[in-house]
């Protein structure tokens, strides 16, 4: 899709301009492929396609039995007078599909229920790529679909007064650009020989260097010599404490002559300014290793996924004595210093050639792999492995919890409860306990909690939470004389039960829209496979302006 | 009118404004969307990405009387998340085609429109406000609304005090924040908290470029005014002009063997582009509305004072409570002090200053009680003027004498107190 940047943008390019900054082109090819289907055309399920349907989704499909009701306008942006009384479904369908021409847009005016039993396969006949369920729903209903789809995306969101909360299961999700904040690596501990050899010249008689030259040594090299220095005075070791590492930062401020303009010498500077990041060992992530010691990457076959394949090479080019040798691919990229252009583009490419040689090895392993698998040796693309190679730091896998689990109160849900309960003083974990007592009201009366004809609900909400508490407490085998849930957890529960009750199932537009943002942005790291979404609930707290995440 | 009852279809915010919550406190007093609402008017500056958001918000959250401030026309790269323009709207004002589709979908709200710039107005134009909601992608437009609110309020009139309400957003980041003039910590007061744009020295640009960016920053700054002359201004959303300095970067780069140069890059370094999506704006319009409604109905307590979210590793956000600083030039009330070298030239100085991300200034007039240092204009006190550039400030202050600040984007003036070290 994206031209080779040598020459003006085409149309597609101009539109989304602001987006393919960030996950480019390739990001913007796997948002065009998918399908996003939403079961429930609420407020708040309406803002989460707006916010698909305009960076260009490839489709998406509405699921809902309901008609448009007054209460609509008040809060759903994508409704109006004209639709009361119509399916609300087709209605929301054709205002969200103004959003953007290019995205294709279905609905079915029936309900999420009726339709598994009808159409048991209509998730894969139609190529869903990710369901949000916008709540309430029965929760056998999400159970079922989970069950019968045990693959599929799923957006699990609640969203009522000034709170809400977003359960996410993906089928396992493997992503080599998890964009962190930078992917700098200059190896200062393992310099190979020819960055070696560039620091010495660059170094070399600084005494008798002019003050312009002197202001120039670019920085990696000024540390690179301190660093050969130190190894001298200290036996061959390398700074390693905080301590250390300000020693070695008043060892090579000594160099810096004060006697210049301005009484510093920028460059100089910046080689302090870097030490306390970069002078350090190199080491493999536990997220990366986690990745290479996995089954998968480990036994291979014919059907492994691409990125288990690059995974096995790059392992390969770790462990192999002649390759990596203990280190990862290089990177390859430098940050910008004092220096001439000249030296500057000298070390750039140094960086550069090491980061392509590694990748040669790299793609070499990946390729006699492929053979060995009975696969053409050209079946990945290089750019694929590059992509890897550039990453290999920060690639990530990811696994997500089945809903079923967290709703039975399993030992690692009840312990990721009782932990947070009872170290977090600033936990949020009561909107979640009063969003499920919530559920497990709705699934008993078929409508929300609330304060309606003179009636209170919140005492029975609070008596769910308890129960489920007790169910926490139980599977820990807690003993009897502990004080759980506390005091303080009773108190706050409390008054979440009531706040809750006080919204009897009400939608805000600011929280459906605040939410709507979230499990958006979410679906478009899952999608893309780009970022890192949550693994797997978050709850927004639209009362305090906070928000928190956990693994149930 | 009463709104209550099936048919109303403010049956969802009458639900929750009719009762009272166990996190509201006293000054909540229960009633219906209109009685609470109806009173107010608020004032939203910006009608792009969180403008558009803040619009559809505040219409649905019951408020009726909405006005709207945008200077700028509907781009196309605009539509990735600009939700209420289309592909025809291309060209018309922002603002005008906003506030008219908001009327259309939300029946009873009015929303007027104005296509211009917020210097255009005045004071008694903002008095007339209850709150500003700001969804703002410039820093220079933001202090300038921040101390203009600042400097109204009169504290023996409750209602001179506007609470401003601002958002931000860069790709899947944002913050916002709730601002109550010269009671909570302003705009000025935080503005260390951003990374001040990466100056790079001309002299980088000039003979020793190392980056793509340099290139690109060397056609547009350097080479286009010596090639087209002082007459024929840089359009940065002109294609030909972006080409003609994607082209002079290209050879640039070539020259000095950098590689990256493309027109994309070209286009983001000379526009400043900030990458943008629906979400992120969306996530943060409606955190600044939500406090928008809390504040305006105190149905649950607002915002004291700060949050910043970010998506890009799952989610996260911080809440806090930004201090006010009691040297910020628009709501503090001591002066700032500045070391210097009395070695440095003013033109060290005036460099210097604009690298402090708590000054943040472009261009820069600079006075004394007794001497003119550095006039921008008019042409005649800028020659006058200029030789002191090169001079020592040793020659042309004492340590710990008080220097006035002006910069034409800022409505105020800054007074350091420059001490040397
Ligand atoms: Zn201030």
């Amino acid at each position: 899709m994206v031209s080779s940047g040598t020459g003006q943008p085409n149309a597609k390019e101009k539109k989304y301009d602001r987006q393919l900054r960030l996950w480019g082109a390739n990001g913007q090819q796997a948002l065009e492929a998918s399908h996003i289907c939403l079961v429930n055309a609420t407020a708040t399920g309406c803002e989460v396609l707006k916010n698909l349907i305009l960076p260009g989704i490839g489709k998406f499909t509405v699921i809902d039995d309901a008609t448009i009701a007054e209460v609509d306008l008040g809060v759903n942006f994508f409704v109006d007078a004209e639709g009361v009384g119509l399916p609300r479904a087709e209605y929301t369908c054709k205002y969200l599909s103004e959003l953007n021409p290019d995205v294709q847009g279905s609905y079915i005016n029936d309900s999420l229920s009726n339709l598994i039993t009808s159409d048991p396969t209509f998730i894969s006949t139609h190529g869903i790529t990710a369901i949000i369920l916008c709540s309430p729903l029965p929760s056998h209903l999400v159970h079922t679909l989970q069950v019968m789809n045990p693959d599929l995306a799923i957006f699990h969101v609640y969203c009522v007064g000034f709170i809400s909360s977003l359960r996410i299961f993906l089928p396992e999700l493997c992503i080599v650009e998890t964009h962190p904040d930078s992917l700098i690596d200059l190896r200062l501990f393992n310099p190979w020989v020819g960055l070696l050899s560039f620091a010495k010249n660059a170094t070399r008689d600084m005494n008798a260097m002019s003050e312009h030259q002197h202001g120039h040594i670019p920085y990696l090299a000024i540390l690179l010599h301190y660093l050969e220095k130190w190894k001298e005075e200290h036996g061959e070791r390398l700074p390693g404490t905080y301590k250390e590492k300000n020693e070695f930062k008043k060892l090579l401020l000594t160099g810096m002559r004060t006697d210049v303009a301005g009484g510093i010498e920028e460059n100089w500077e910046e080689a302090a300014a870097a030490v306390l990041a970069n002078v350090k060992p190199h080491e493999i992530s536990s997220g990366t290793r986690e990745v290479l010691k996995d089954d998968r990457c480990q036994n291979l076959d014919q059907d492994s996924d691409n990125f288990w394949i690059i995974a096995r090479g790059i392992a390969e080019f770790v462990a192999s004595p002649d390759q990596g040798d203990g280190l990862l691919p290089l990177p390859g990229g430098i940050p910008d210093m004092k220096a001439e252009s000249q030296d500057y583009v000298k070390l750039q490419n140094l960086y550069r050639q090491k980061a392509a040689s590694d990748l040669a090895q790299v793609a070499q392993n990946v390729s006699q792999i492929l053979v060995s698998l009975n696969r053409p040796e050209t079946d990945i693309p290089e750019e694929d492995i590059s992509l890897w190679c550039r990453n290999a730091n920060h690639v990530r896998r990811i696994r997500y919890r089945p809903f079923i689990d967290e709703w039975m109160v399993d030992i690692f849900h009840a312990k990721a409860v009782y932990s947070d309960l009872k170290y977090n003083p600033d936990t949020l974990l009561p909107i979640y306990i009063a969003l499920r007592a919530y559920q497990t009201f709705y699934d008993e009366y078929g409508h929300a909690p609330g304060q309606e004809n003179g009636k209170d609900d919140s005492a029975e909400l609070l008596t769910h939470a308890r129960v489920y508490l007790s169910k926490v407490a139980d599977m820990l085998k807690l003993p009897e004389d502990e004080e759980f849930p506390s005091t303080e957890v009773l108190r706050a529960l409390d008054m979440w039960c009531r706040e809750v009750t006080r919204y009897s199932g009400a939608e805000l537009q600011n929280i459906a829209s605040l939410t709507g943002g979230v499990v958006s942005q979410e679906v478009l790291k899952c999608v893309t496979r780009q970022y890192l979404p949550v693994n797997n609930m978050v709850v927004v707290d639209g009362v305090q302006s906070k928000s928190a995440v956990w693994e149930l | 009118m009463a709104t209550t009852g099936e048919n109303s279809r403010w049956q969802h915010l009458d639900k929750i404004l009719q009762r009272n919550g166990p996190f509201c406190d006293d000054s909540f007093t229960s009633g219906n969307v209109e009685e609470i609402l109806g009173r107010w008017k608020i004032l939203v500056i910006g009608a792009g990405g969180l403008g558009c958001e803040i619009l559809k918000n505040l219409a649905l959250s019951g408020f009726k009387d909405i006005h709207v401030i945008d200077m700028d026309t509907i781009d196309v790269s605009n539509l990735n998340r600009q939700f209420l323009f289309r592909q025809e709207d291309i060209g018309k004002p922002k603002a005008e085609v906003a506030a008219a589709f908001v009327m259309k979908r939300v029946k009873g709200v009015k929303i007027t429109p104005y296509y211009g710039a917020i210097q255009d107005k005045g004071e008694n134009y903002y008095m007339q406000f209850n709150m500003v909601v700001c969804g703002l992608d410039s820093v220079e437009a933001r202090r300038w609304i921040n101390a203009i609110l600042v400097d109204m309020v009169d504290m023996n009139n409750p209602e001179s005090l506007k609470p401003l309400i601002d958002g931000g957003t860069e790709g899947f980041k944002g913050q916002s924040r709730v601002i109550l003039p010269t009671i909570s910590s302003c705009y000025e007061c935080s503005l260390d908290m951003l990374t001040p744009p990466t100056a790079v020295p001309l002299c980088t640009l000039a003979s020793i470029p190392r980056q793509p960016a340099h290139c690109i920053e060397w056609a547009s700054i350097l080479e286009w005014p010596r090639v087209m002359g002082e007459d024929k201004k840089l359009d940065t959303d002109n294609p030909e002009h972006i080409q003609w300095l994607y082209e002079q970067a290209l050879e640039r780069a070539k020259e000095f063997n950098i590689t990256g140069v493309t027109y994309s890059m070209t286009q983001g370094v000379v526009k400043n582009i900030i990458p943008a999506i629906a979400s992120t704006n969306a996530i943060i319009a409606a955190s600044c509305c939500n406090e928008a409604f809390k504040i305006a109905t105190n149905a649950n307590p607002y915002l004291n004072n700060y949050m910043m979210y970010t998506g890009n590793d799952g989610v996260y956000t911080y809440t806090f409570e930004h201090e006010r600083k009691p040297d910020c030039p628009v709501c503090g009330n001591q002066a700032t002090t500045f070391e210097a070298k009395g070695d440095w030239t003013l033109q060290e100085f005036i460099d210097r200053l604009k690298e402090k991300p708590d000054v943040q200034i472009k261009r820069p007039t600079l006075s004394t009680q007794r001497k003119k240092l550095y006039y921008q204009g008019p042409p005649q006190l800028q020659e006058q003027t200029r030789p002191n550039l090169d001079k020592k400030l040793r020659e042309l202050i004492t340590s710990g004498e008080e220097v006035g600040i002006t910069d034409p984007g800022l409505p105020f003036s800054l007074r350091l107190n420059v001490v040397f070290d």
